[in-house]
């Protein structure tokens, strides 16, 4: 297909609930209360009450079974034409922006005009199942046929077997947690305690002043008495963080990952509202931004050889590439703090030469981030990460910063689990 | 020459070595100072697909679905071969004593891929009575093949330990064990519940008290139940070995796991075709085993 037959995917808006830390404020809400509500609230916002949509995206990291369609429910429950489709989309903490960046590819093509994409994640309300055991037993005891075989079959059921299973965040293939991972990634680069007290530190400095000067204002709706991310600490100091004990990497020499330069566990729904230039106008709807290209990256964390959080290093040195862009041309940079070193780690390796050459095969390095730039209303430090909520919170946010700014880019990197990240480019209108 | 035995039982194994130990089998006039010459040999119908996927079930790993994956893990192949060992060892003619024989070291040559239901010949022998600081050692080699043809082969060297069979000064004289260790930069994480050495055991049918309770364990004077070392090979291993085989490795163990616990782990690329393993205590910095794997030249 020539270029010039892909039309634009504008933003139009966000809407999302505050994140709340987990086990508190939403601990009685479920995945598919939280991003009903956040729907909700972004059709009340963009009057799309009985509208059919072309599509709507989105999913959740931790999923009970029964929520096997969980957009589809949620889109049923809100005032959205029933007519319109929804579907469910996985990448763990990726989830959101490759919901986003599909349903974007999707009106750039013409297949759809408008659409909604997002995420929602709950600890609270985790899905707890039951042990490998049990299931097999309970599996065969259903397969049976006569009274006896079912007997047979529940007979061999253990105490040992009766424990519930959590879902944890650790890595499969390694059986480290996301933290563990990232210390060691962290040592490897000599990422310091203080430059990642400092940003933790800035992250909530900036999403207070943003809520302070009005920013989130058409972006978050109250949920449940909740109207800020209450694991905002504006009033935090760099004493304060120094004086916290390192939780990750504990066996390293100089351990610098706390509490407070990882981010907490927390819930919450995130929502973003895409469509064609058309269609905007149509109906008489704000366009912020348009989302111009996204690229997904992998890397062979398994035994070591990268990061399980260094992906988005590799996925920004090929999308750069392909739309003849360097760092200097962006206007905002939303990286992703699942840590505090997740983020000087990669911003490291973009400015390494060793790096840019060896691992992305580039003659110069990509350049340095000006801090200035970066994570300018806050990141997931001070807001929280509901996993996959986290890519419809960057997307309206980013668009947001630039609406007025007409061609100004911003860039966005998301890592993800399985050693996945997502990098995407949007431009202000 | 090789005497022809019928697959024993590992359940007739242990209860023989438990009558043996009763009888003390290092008698004082010392006269059992040199290994059985003979070796022992015995047919195998063949490792069960049943076997096979619960091996899986404890390990994970990719499905063995016949297409992709049907060439059967070492320590799978060790498992069948492993009572054929037992057998050999609780022979009247072997020196050690089997109860608190402690793997010190295991070294395989996996030639040709095994696969499930395939019928096998057994043979194992022992070689080199040496000593050691701590009692006296000797290897058990194993050779596995199909249709005469060599498809596997291993050396597992065993300490019978507190058998001082040699002079004071030869035991002495062995050197140390004990190397200065300094973690590697560890690339996963194993996390075993106290159940790990039962559960090894329901698909080895290994069922050496060491390591299925706590209770059992006290009996033989550990303070835990400890994992078994080749559980710990299954890990090191799962995932990185070659379906058309070829490939050798080997495990020396030092440190006991003791159950339940989590043992910190590292691979490490020596060059294209060696990966090194280093398993270790995630907080007393005390290492458990130190690993190879040498993959065929592709």
């Amino acid at each position: 297909m020539p270029a010039d037959s892909i039309r634009d995917a504008v933003i139009i808006g966000g809407n999302r609930i505050p994140f709340a830390r987990a086990h508190g404020a939403y601990a009685g809400a479920s995945n598919q209360d939280m991003v009903t509500s956040a729907l909700n609230g972004l059709i009340a916002r963009f009057g799309l009450q009985g509208q059919q949509l072309g599509a709507v995206a989105g999913g959740a990291v931790l999923k009970h079974s029964k929520n096997f369609n969980l957009m589809r429910e949620s889109v049923l429950g809100t005032p959205l034409d029933p007519n319109t489709p929804a579907y469910d989309v996985q990448m763990a903490c990726a989830t959101g922006m490759e919901a986003i960046g599909s349903l974007a590819n999707k009106i750039k093509l013409g297949q759809i005009d408008s659409a909604i994409g997002g995420g929602v994640d709950t600890v609270s309300d985790a899905p707890i199942v039951v042990t490998d055991e049990l299931r097999g037993i309970l599996m065969e005891a259903n397969r049976a046929k006569t009274m006896g075989q079912r007997l047979k079959a529940l007979a061999k059921i253990r105490p040992g077997h009766l424990a519930p299973q959590a879902p944890g965040t650790n890595e499969p293939r390694t059986g480290l947690s996301m933290g563990e991972h990232m210390a060691i990634t962290a040592d490897k680069w000599g990422i310091t305690r203080q430059e990642q007290d400092e940003l933790a530190l800035a992250s909530h400095k900036n999403l207070a002043a943003a809520y302070d000067r009005g920013f989130f204002d058409d972006l978050v709706t109250p949920f449940k008495g909740v109207s800020r991310d209450n694991n905002l600490r504006g009033d935090s100091t760099i004493e304060k963080l120094g004086k916290l004990s390192p939780v990750f990497g504990k066996e390293l020499e100089n351990p610098t990952m706390t509490a407070a330069n990882s981010t907490a566990l927390t819930d919450g729904a995130a929502t973003v509202l895409l469509g064609s230039e058309e269609w905007a106008d149509a109906h008489d709807l704000p366009k912020l931004a348009n989302f111009i290209d996204y690229e997904e990256g992998a890397v062979d964390f398994v035994d070591g050889e990268e990061g399980l959080l260094m992906a988005p290093a590799y996925a920004a040195a090929r999308m750069l590439k392909r739309n003849n862009l360097s760092f200097e041309d962006f206007e905002f940079f939303e990286i992703h703090e699942a840590f505090a070193s997740t983020v000087l780690a990669q911003i490291k390796a973009w400015e390494s030469e060793e790096f840019c050459r060896e691992k992305l095969g580039l003659e110069a390095p990509l350049g340095s981030i000006d801090r200035s730039k970066l994570n300018t209303t806050g990141s997931s430090l001070a807001a929280g990460h509901p996993f996959a909520a986290t890519g419809g919170r960057i997307v309206a946010t980013l668009a947001k910063l630039l609406h007025g700014k007409p061609g100004k880019l911003g860039f966005i990197s998301v890592c993800a689990a399985g050693g996945q990240g997502i990098t995407a480019i949007i431009e202000g209108r | 020459m090789a005497q022809k035995i019928e697959l024993p039982t590992l359940g007739s194994v242990y209860r023989q070595a438990a009558a043996d130990a009763v009888k003390s089998k290092l008698s004082s006039n010392g006269s059992l100072k040199a290994l059985p010459k003979e070796a022992v040999v015995t047919e195998h119908p063949g490792i069960s697909a049943e076997q096979v996927e619960q091996y899986r079930e404890l390990f994970g790993g990719e499905a063995f679905d016949g297409v992709h994956r049907q060439s059967l893990p070492s320590v799978l192949v060790h498992i069948a071969a492993f009572p054929v060992q037992m057998a050999l060892m609780s022979r009247k003619d072997f020196p050690l004593p089997l109860l608190g024989m402690v793997h010190l070291t295991n070294s395989v040559e996996h030639h040709k891929p095994v696969y499930a239901e395939q019928p096998l010949e057994i043979l194992a022998r022992a070689e080199n009575l040496r000593p050691h600081r701590k009692g006296t050692q000797a290897d058990i080699i194993v050779e596995i093949s199909a249709e005469g043809q060599l498809l596997w082969s291993s050396v597992s060297t065993y300490l019978g330990r507190g058998a001082y069979m040699f002079s004071r000064s030869e035991h002495e004289e062995v050197a140390s064990g004990s190397r200065e260790f300094s973690a590697p930069s560890k690339t996963a994480l194993w996390t075993l519940g106290a159940d790990t050495g039962r559960k090894y055991a329901a698909v080895s049918g290994d069922y050496n008290p060491i390591h299925v309770s706590g209770l059992s364990a006290k009996l033989l004077g550990q303070p835990r139940a400890i994992v078994h070392g080749m559980y710990s090979a299954a890990r090191m291993l799962e995932g990185r070995e070659p379906e058309s085989a070829g490939h050798s490795w080997s495990i020396s163990f030092e440190a006991p796991v003791a159950l339940p616990g989590r043992v910190a782990f590292a691979a490490e690329e020596k060059d294209e075709r060696t990966l090194a393993f280093t398993g270790w205590h995630p907080k007393k910095q005390r290492r458990h085993f130190t690993g190879e794997l040498k993959l065929p030249q592709s």
